[in-house]
């Protein structure tokens, strides 16, 4: 079963909080507070731009109830003490009893759900699980028990993007915000939690614009990012995508090659195509795509890069600490903008071939 | 004056509106009691599930205990790795039995975290042996590699639980590991009580004769050629002469795993061989 708040084992942070004034006040305007990963993630355009933009998202076609027990048991099933932390005192906050949120964490029955709900809470953490990854037929399922079509594409690309954050928040070792989960669990956070709602709600971020599927379709990965057309967030992950994919910090090999071993990983042909097509442009044959995959290793790779391909393949499952020394003794290697450029693709690597299940 | 009628009216209206509220406490109360019961019996019932986890890998638990039905047997493509320490038994009668125990359990304790960091899970002990498997549980294209770099973090675990028996005057521990891989049907079996996650097929017989070859070969680490396959010149392999075993046709040839090498990939494996003293 998954663990507990208390049963996650966490390492010391990773990264170094990094300093840029005007991304803070940049953060503050669009969601109110800058959350210790946003500190930490700072030093990259692409990476705080996703984080930023996803904790701002609100729900167009699944109910908000729904988002927010779905980002908490996301988090508990990848193991993420820091998202885990947060989204529990988050929904303590929003008012949600102690005992619902632990029945919840627990897998217990729980008879204020309906059918539906219940069906939700087992594809979030199926999904987030990955063992095997759901599949189209998993989406059919939901909808054949009532949910719209859009709306289970959106519970898709919310436990996607939620596999994406919790991956940063692990892989930095990101420090959890003790600060808010003490306010949240205390008598005065109980006595204030009403008017927190008020402020809460009267704050209406702007969402991103709603992309046709034409659109989303071009660029890397646009055929996953494609089945979210309708969805506002579905501009999130192009977004991510381009900017994963523009910056120049890793090779645009490196990357593609780390995607396409999270994809084998998960056994996704359909993520592993698109891979593919993106090591052609960068004139990869054939038996040099099969020669990495099956090795973990490329002579097209310099000696800083080598290491990241059996390292991004241990992001798919893990236990905690293990992949924290991992990414940890990898920092020593690689240096800090390297190591947070390469934790934003394992992480949207991870989410982008999770939400490929919407295509096969 | 007041209506006697009136009076009893009220005084009926008030039993009733005490008796209702009596039944309503009653019921909260019971209410109460019933979810400290529910709550006692799946705190029970995680206690026992993760108890179970010692037995068989947690995603096998859940789904026995999900509701999601016995866990459903299937054929997969899975990597064995079997290790038995050599000598254990005669060292057994020398010590005292619990020091034995002790020294055992610390061993299986460091094998354990060397095969799970490479995506492995012990299936079996027995009596001094284990058995690992890789890709068991989940779609795993790497399992030939991992089992090999988990064999060769076993052996630098080895080398220093060596060191450490060594300072203590406590005898020092060799081992064999076999690794083989092929086809082979996965599932819970056995009866009732006795059931259990594992494997059967031709190629656990083989993994298990490979290991029994490192003792023909004199060497600590042999894989067959389907292990062989899945890696890259990063590993520094040797080949050994065709060996019949029991049970096969044909002599089974092996590789010797010297070490591994390349960025990324410091030359550890070598620098425990020589604690070892294994190098043929």
């Amino acid at each position: 079963m998954a663990q507990l708040l208390d049963e996650i084992e966490w390492g010391q942070a990773i990264l170094p909080r990094y300093s840029d004034p005007a991304w803070e006040v940049e953060v503050k305007r669009r969601v109110g507070q800058v959350s210790e990963v946003d500190r930490r993630v700072a030093s990259s355009p692409w990476v705080r731009e996703v984080c930023v933009s996803m904790t701002s998202y609100r729900p167009v076609a699944m109910p908000q109830r729904l988002f927010n027990i779905g980002a908490l048991v996301t988090a508990q099933e990848n193991s993420c003490r820091y998202c885990y932390g947060a989204n529990r005192a988050y929904m303590k906050i929003l008012g949600y009893s102690e005992s619902f949120i632990s029945r919840i964490e627990r897998d217990a029955t729980l008879a204020e759900l309906d059918e539906k709900e219940r069906a939700f809470i087992s594809f979030c953490r199926r999904l987030a699980r990955s063992r095997p990854r759901p599949a189209k037929a998993d989406h059919a399922a939901l909808v054949a028990l009532g949910f719209a079509p859009l709306a289970v594409s959106e519970m898709a690309m919310l436990i996607a993007l939620g596999c994406y954050y919790n991956r940063i928040g692990i892989l930095i070792a990101c420090p959890p915000e003790h600060a808010f989960e003490r306010v949240a669990n205390s008598f005065l956070g109980r006595l204030m939690g009403p008017l927190m709602r008020m402020v809460m709600s009267m704050r209406q971020p702007a969402q991103p614009a709603t992309l046709d599927a034409a659109t989303l379709s071009d660029g890397p990965f646009g055929a996953v990012v494609a089945t979210l057309a309708g969805l506002p967030g579905a501009t999130i992950f192009k977004t991510a995508l381009d900017g994963a994919f523009a910056s120049a910090v890793l090779p645009r090999s490196v990357k593609a090659l780390m995607f396409a071993v999270v994809a084998r990983t998960l056994g996704c042909r359909t993520s592993e195509i698109e891979a593919r097509k993106l090591l052609a442009a960068e004139d990869f044959s054939d038996d040099e795509i099969d020669s990495a995959l099956l090795t973990l290793r490329s002579p097209r790779l310099s000696q800083h890069d080598a290491s990241l391909l059996p390292w991004v393949r241990n992001t798919v499952y893990y236990q905690t600490p293990v992949v924290q020394k991992q990414t940890g003794a990898l920092v020593a290697e690689i240096g800090h903008a390297a190591i947070l450029e390469a934790i934003g693709v394992a992480a949207l690597a991870n989410a982008t071939v999770r939400l490929a299940m919407l295509l096969e | 004056m007041t209506d006697p009628a009136a009076i009893w009216l009220v005084a009926a209206l008030l039993a009733l509106v005490a008796v209702l509220g009596a039944g309503l406490l009653a019921l909260r109360h019971r209410a109460r009691q019933l979810q400290r019961v529910l709550a006692v019996s799946q705190e029970k019932l995680e206690q026992l599930q993760r108890e179970f986890e010692h037995f068989a890998p947690a995603d096998v638990v859940e789904q026995l205990t999900g509701g999601q039905g016995i866990y459903v047997p299937r054929r997969r493509i899975v990597t064995m790795l079997f290790a038995d320490l050599r000598g254990f038994t005669a060292l057994c009668d020398r010590l005292d039995p619990a020091v034995a125990v002790d020294i055992l359990n610390d061993y299986f304790r460091r094998m354990n975290a060397a095969i799970t960091s490479h995506h492995g899970h012990i299936n079996e002990l027995v009596g001094d042996g284990l058995l690992a498997l890789f890709g068991a549980l989940e779609h795993n294209p790497w399992q030939g590699r991992d089992s090999v770099l988990a064999a060769l973090d076993m052996r630098v675990e080895l080398a220093r639980y060596n060191e450490e028996l060594r300072a203590k005057s406590l005898p020092e521990l060799r081992f064999g590991i076999g690794i083989h891989s092929g086809e082979v049907v996965v599932g819970v079996m056995g009866a009732g009580a006795l059931s259990k996650f594992t494997v059967t097929g031709d190629p656990i017989n083989v993994a298990s004769r490979v290991e029994g070859l490192t003792s023909v070969h004199k060497v600590d680490l042999l894989i067959t050629e389907e292990i062989r396959s899945t890696l890259d010149d990063q590993f520094t392999l040797r080949r050994m002469p065709a060996t019949a075993v029991k049970g096969k046709p044909e002599p089974i040839v092996t590789y010797y795993v010297e070490h591994i090498s390349g960025p990324g990939s410091p030359d550890r494996a070598s620098e425990a061989l020589a604690g070892l003293g294994m190098r043929p």
